[in-house]
């Protein structure tokens, strides 16, 4: 790109370069809390749902903020197309770009808004400040196609060189069923990317520009170090695994299968799946990216910097026009589920390779709970939650209970605010007794979520594991499968109508267990019946050696 | 003759210092800590300390106290057994928290320790709806069952927390009488009376943490207060809380969970005060105690302080200074983990049995055992003589240690040390680095009695260029709490729209508020011609669920009052956020009344300028352990207590005092400045 500047005459010392690296995050982190604390919609204030980045010039990830994994896949495109759309020597201090596409640039489902501002230093572009937010909205629409799923907005200019473009916005909001809740988090995300334009502007004035820059290189360049010496360490070989995917907007199963192959420094990673179906669940390919990303540095290297550099080692491929990489017009909507499962798909296959390092089966979904209503006035309300489960048996203790895993990390929303907001009432919120798979190391507990409506709404559900078991490792079992208890309702693959006073629970699945059951410690299976976590008669069963009486 | 006594008790050591208010005389002193009972020693150290500048209890003016009585609970879990009461269908939110993982990426990671296990939780039928309406009436009878099988569990602490219990604390009221009814030993916190804001999960925790800490920190200090009575002090105690306030012991008693950071703080309001003394705004703290560590911001002079933070794992609600801190220390215990590599706690001697080289029937060589036997601490006797060390044990210690990792003895007394640095310099690195901060712009300044020791070698690490060392740095805690005003902070939330008719709720808040603090102030002895209030607001647009706090202007609430809190918000939202919203509704949340009673304090003098010849301190030489020289080397000797203002040393040296060792690296200076702190430099 034109205006990167080349750097090779400026020598960064390693600390520099280390404080600066901490200063990246430190900025992204502080962009985070200020989209977090300046907004107004559940979903970001409480949920966090929500990421933020700083990328070089190039389009390259500098830092992302520890948030939403998921997230990299709406970011790692959208300079590309901001770029592709508007000549760079027409980009000014002060433009803002939106976009949600996952066809033309910004998201990887419609409800995730990217909103792009290039960070000027000395009249040159010398990092972008970027975050999403997932706009709880488009609720109660098709997923045949894309074009069913929301407002498709391309990377557009929603301000010019600090002046709100009000048509755009006005364009925008109309298509949106909370508009002034958007509007609000809209002008969230436009206080933490200032924060990023300030914050970054200030570290160019301590460092110099191009100091500043060679140590952002020098940061991929180390992520990419690291990397490979961690690749360079697991067995070179070919490994496979296979999964079956099902979700409750479609009947059948699909089979899912990867190959990884490790050789000296690199992986490359490949997979396959039916093709795309006329369902919410496709991925596209900055979506599989995203996915491959977080799953390999898990397994490689946890602490390797989340930029850029830790994806040099790595090729990802797909058959196109498949569910795991989808072409347009393919509807995506809720592909974080089959983005969770392809994380256990690498997992599983490079379980032989790292048996120390990879973890059971997960509850395998990202369990979406998306209800929708009208408010008394007649304007519409809608409420999103995603809710965590079992997390899978590790190889030297058991899976954590009730979390969100993988490719999300969204807080629950408070009782007390969910209550306060929408006419919902939460019966309860338990850890699933006996859900976590057994083995010598048992699967986390899923989760189980009480509703009670007070006034009619529509409830759409979307996730994974409820016909068919996450998987446990080494002879562990697989975890229990998720439900929904729906009771007399009516259920039509996802999709239930609430009248007031209706009660609906939603239970989500258990994590696999790791190691043979026979070789758990007696002492855990004791304090799991004594915590009511396992029945006295369930661990006669399956945990012989405990030597259960009475 | 009025004394005024600030005790500072830590893991390891106690520390006193006195203050007479007429003449000025500051006299310090240490004592070892008694874990079993940290009451004891304080008590026989303010006795001894009394005694050696002959002063009668009866003459003591104040007593000040910070203690890490709770933290080091809290972090080493030796709270009390714990049981919960909370609502149906909630007994797993405890342990569910957020939903989030602990580590993003490291799925090996695991969720803090949750505080009341999964038995002891028990739902009681009962629900309070968001707007106050009671759906389920709470059974007695219920409650009573629930409350009997936790007697017959055993707990000594119930914490009773309910949905919306802030909202109508009927029911969690109901709770607490049956439960002090069934079990009158118990330690009762409750959530509404612990934190009474939104967001159960937070709220829970605290009321949980409160519990499990209420029996630790009651206990401690009314053993304290019954054994100051008994010595003679007539002057009521106090105490520092977390958000480096000083309250009395009574309301310190009440709610623990607001003193979990009272060392901590205690440290920070000190090196603030000592900041100002020498006029250092950029401070880092680095408070390095025999159990563990706490370092701090100071930008400008001021701590950030937060109404809710992680404390070693747990959510908190209450208003705490931003103090990161970990669990090593001196007396942190060096080990061979199970992967070979070298580790330096958590788990600490503490003072009993303390180090090896105490030869009190330890045998796990602390980091004190490795300065020893690299003689950056004096090899034969601690605290200025008045306790006899054994080297030879300390060298046994750690050669087993060296045997298992195959190195040399040297080599591995210096590896402990490297291994401590390298703690220390992530836990800086948290608070300054990670919130935007380049340690270099800061001074370090060095305290608590193993923080001089380390500081040199911390610094070099951080790139830190400039060390500030306290006249009396094992006890700058205990004196800074003879620098620090009463503060007592006062809120209440009531939601309210920010329009022509809040002016009556803000006055009646504000006035409810001004008349406990007016209680306050009376309890407290506080004349009126002492008393200080500040009063904010926490505000927001409807619909944001995070508040940024506006300052209403003193006097009587007016249209104009009003219109300089709705002009407040709106420049705070534009500095903070860019933006201001000219349609939104602005919401009033939370009321906070800051009561400050202004109290004589320590006046140091500064010295004069003696001359940069430090020979008259010159007390001998040593033979250190220094791989920055090459191994072992000569270092000249300095006593602290015959510096003079103006002194300066060259290093290698080593400075000793009662309740401190300074190293001194070599090509590093040494200036003594005219409050007699030290300041040291590297070479630019």
């Amino acid at each position: 790109m034109s205006t990167a500047l080349k750097l090779d005459h400026v020598a960064v010392d390693p600390i520099t370069v280390e404080v600066i690296g901490s200063a990246l995050s430190s900025i992204t982190e502080e962009m985070g809390e200020a989209l977090v604390r300046a907004s107004h919609s559940t979903n970001i204030k409480e949920r966090r749902d929500c990421s933020t980045a700083l990328f070089d010039p190039s389009g390259a990830t500098l830092c992302q903020a520890e948030h939403i994994p998921m997230h990299l896949g709406s970011f790692i495109d959208m300079l590309p197309h901001i770029l592709k759309r508007h000549p760079v020597d027409q980009i000014r201090p002060g433009d803002v770009f939106i976009g949600n596409d996952a066809y033309e640039g910004g998201g990887t489902h419609l409800p995730d808004f990217v909103l792009a501002e290039p960070i000027f230093d000395g009249g040159q572009i010398v990092a972008w400040a970027v975050n999403t937010a997932h706009h709880a909205d488009f609720a109660d629409r098709g997923h045949a196609h894309i074009f069913q799923e929301g407002l498709r907005i391309p990377p557009i200019r929603l301000y010019r060189a600090g002046e709100l473009q009000q048509d755009v916005q006005e364009l925008i909001l109309l298509n949106c069923q909370v508009p002034r809740e958007r509007l609000s988090d809209l002008r969230a995300q436009m206080a933490a990317n200032r924060l990023g334009v300030l914050r970054m502007q200030a570290l160019c004035a301590k460092y110099g520009r191009d100091v500043v820059l060679a140590a952002g290189d020098a940061l991929q360049d180390y992520a990419e170090r690291k990397m490979r010496a961690g690749i360079n360490a697991i067995p070179d070989g070919t490994y496979r695994f296979n999964d079956v995917y099902e979700n409750p907007e479609i009947d059948n199963e699909l089979a899912f299968s990867c190959e990884i192959t490790v050789a000296g420094d690199t992986m490359h990673l490949h997979f396959d799946a039916p093709p795309q179906v006329r369902a919410g669940l496709n991925m596209t390919h900055t979506a599989l990216l995203a996915t491959v990303y977080y799953a390999v540095k898990c397994l490689v290297d946890p602490t390797v910097l989340p930029n850029a550099g830790l994806a040099r080692p790595l090729t990802v491929t797909a058959t196109e026009g498949t569910v795991v990489n989808c072409s347009y017009p393919a509807a995506v909507n809720g592909r974080c589920s089959t983005c969770q499962r392809v994380v256990d798909l690498v997992f599983g296959a490079l379980a032989p390779a790292v048996p120390d390092r990879v973890i059971a089966a997960t509850n395998g979904a990202n369990t979406v709970a998306h209800f929708a209503g009208t408010n008394p006035d007649g304007s519409s309300w809608i409420y999103l939650e995603t809710i965590g489960g079992g997390s899978g048996a590790r190889a030297t203790k058991d899976g954590l209970d009730g979390v969100q895993v993988h490719m999300t990390n969204t807080s629950n929303l408070p009782v007390e605010a969910l209550e306060n907001e929408y006419p919902l009432t939460l019966m309860r919120y338990e850890l699933v007794d006996g859900s976590g798979g057994a083995g010598a190391h048992r699967g986390g507990m899923g989760l189980r979520r009480v509703y009670r409506a007070e006034a009619p709404c529509r409830l759409r559900l979307d996730g994974s594991r409820m016909r068919t078991s996450p998987w446990g490792l080494a002879g562990g079992l697989d975890g229990a499968r998720a439900v929904i208890e729906a009771g007399d309702l009516p259920y039509d693959h996802g999709l239930v109508l609430m009248k007031a006073g209706d009660v609906l629970s939603i239970v989500t699945a258990g994590g696999g267990g790791y190691g043979s059951p026979e070789r758990r410690d007696p002492a855990l299976v004791a304090r799991d019946i004594a915590e009511g976590r396992l029945t006295r008669d369930a661990a006669r069963l399956i945990y012989p050696q405990a030597a259960l009486d009475g | 003759m009025a004394w005024r006594i600030g005790v500072d008790s830590g893991g390891t050591f106690c520390d006193i210092c006195l203050f007479e208010e007429e003449s000025g005389e500051v006299a310090v002193w240490k004592v070892s800590s008694t874990p079993d009972d940290p009451s004891r020693g304080i008590a026989a150290g303010v006795q001894e300390g009394l005694a050696n500048v002959g002063a009668a209890p009866g003459s003591a003016g104040y007593f000040g106290h910070g203690t890490t009585v709770g933290t080091n609970a809290l972090i080493q879990h030796r709270g009390v057994r714990t049981g919960l009461i909370t609502t149906d269908g909630f007994r797993d939110l405890l342990e569910i928290g957020r939903q989030k993982r602990p580590d993003l990426y490291d799925l090996q990671v695991d969720k803090p320790l949750v505080l009341v296990s999964r038995d002891l939780r028990i739902e009681v039928p009962e629900r309070v709806r968001h707007d106050g309406s009671v759906e389920t009436t709470l059974d007695e009878a219920t409650l009573r069952a629930a409350a009997r099988r936790l007697r017959d569990a055993g707990v000594k602490a119930v914490a009773i927390c309910f949905l919306y219990g802030f909202v109508r604390p009927e029911h969690e009221a109901l709770a607490s009488r049956i439960v002090a009814e069934e079990l009158p030993d118990a330690f009762i916190s409750v959530g509404h009376e612990v934190a009474p804001e939104f967001r159960e999960f937070e709220r829970v925790s605290t009321a949980v943490v409160n519990a499990y800490l209420g029996p630790v920190m009651q206990g401690y200090i009314r053993r304290l207060a019954g054994r100051l009575a008994d010595l003679g002090i007539a002057t009521p105690p106090h105490l520092t809380q977390s958000n480096g306030g000083v309250i009395g012991f009574d309301q310190a008693a009440r709610l623990p969970v607001r003193t979990v950071l009272s060392g901590p703080s205690t440290g920070v309001v000190a090196a603030q005060e000592l900041g100002r003394m020498v006029g250092i705004g950029d401070l880092i703290t680095f408070d390095m105690g025999g159990t563990s560590t706490d370092v701090a911001l100071l930008k400008d002079g001021q701590c950030r302080l937060t109404g809710e933070a992680i404390v070693h794992g747990y959510p908190i609600k209450a208003p705490m200074l931003d103090i990161h801190t970990v669990g090593a220390g001196g007396g942190s215990i060096a080990h061979v983990d199970s992967g070979g590599l070298l580790k330096v706690g958590p788990r600490s001697c503490g003072a009993f049995p303390g180090p090896v080289c105490y030869d009190q029937g330890n045998t796990e060589p602390a980091t004190t055992d490795a300065n020893v036997v690299l003689q950056t601490l004096n090899p034969t006797h601690l605290l200025g003589g008045r306790m006899a060390v054994r080297q030879d044990l300390a060298k046994e210690a750690i050669g087993r240690l060296a045997e298992t990792l195959g190195l040399g003895l040297m080599e591995t007394a210096q590896g402990i040390l490297s291994v401590v640095t390298a703690n220390m310099a992530r836990a800086i690195r948290v608070i300054s680095v990670q919130r935007g901060h380049d340690p270099r712009d800061y001074t370090l300044v060095a305290f608590g009695g193993a923080g001089p020791l380390h500081a040199a070698r911390l610094a070099r690490e951080l790139e830190i260029r400039r060390i500030l060392v306290p006249r009396n740095p094992g006890i700058l805690c205990a004196m800074g709490l003879l620098l620090t005003d009463l503060r007592a902070d006062f809120a209440a939330t009531r939601l309210t729209v920010l329009d022509d008719a809040a002016a009556p709720t803000v006055e009646d808040a504000f006035a409810e508020l001004a008349q406990r603090a007016e209680q306050w102030f009376t309890e407290e002895h506080i004349p009126e011609d002492r008393r200080a209030t500040l009063r904010t607001v926490d505000m927001r647009y409807a619909g944001q669920n995070y508040e940024l706090p506006v300052e209403l202007p003193p006097g009587p609430v007016t249209a104009a009052s009003l219109q300089a809190l709705a002009d407040g918000f709106a420049e705070a939202h534009r500095r903070q956020y860019g933006f201001v919203d000219a349609e939104g509704t602005v919401q009033l949340v939370t009321f906070r009344l800051e009561a400050t009673g202004l109290v004589a304090k320590a006046n140091f003098v500064p010295q004069p300028d003696a001359g940069p010849d430090a020979a008259p301190a010159l007390i001998g030489h040593r033979d250190v352990w220094m791989p920055e020289a090459g191994g072992w080397v000569s270092c000249p000797l300095y006593d602290r207590a015959a510096l003079r203002a103006g002194n300066r040393i060259a290093g290698p040296a080593i400075i000793e005092q009662m309740d401190a060792t300074t190293v001194l690296l070599p090509g590093m200076t040494a200036l003594v400045e005219p409050y007699l702190n030290l300041i040291l430099e590297f070479p630019a």
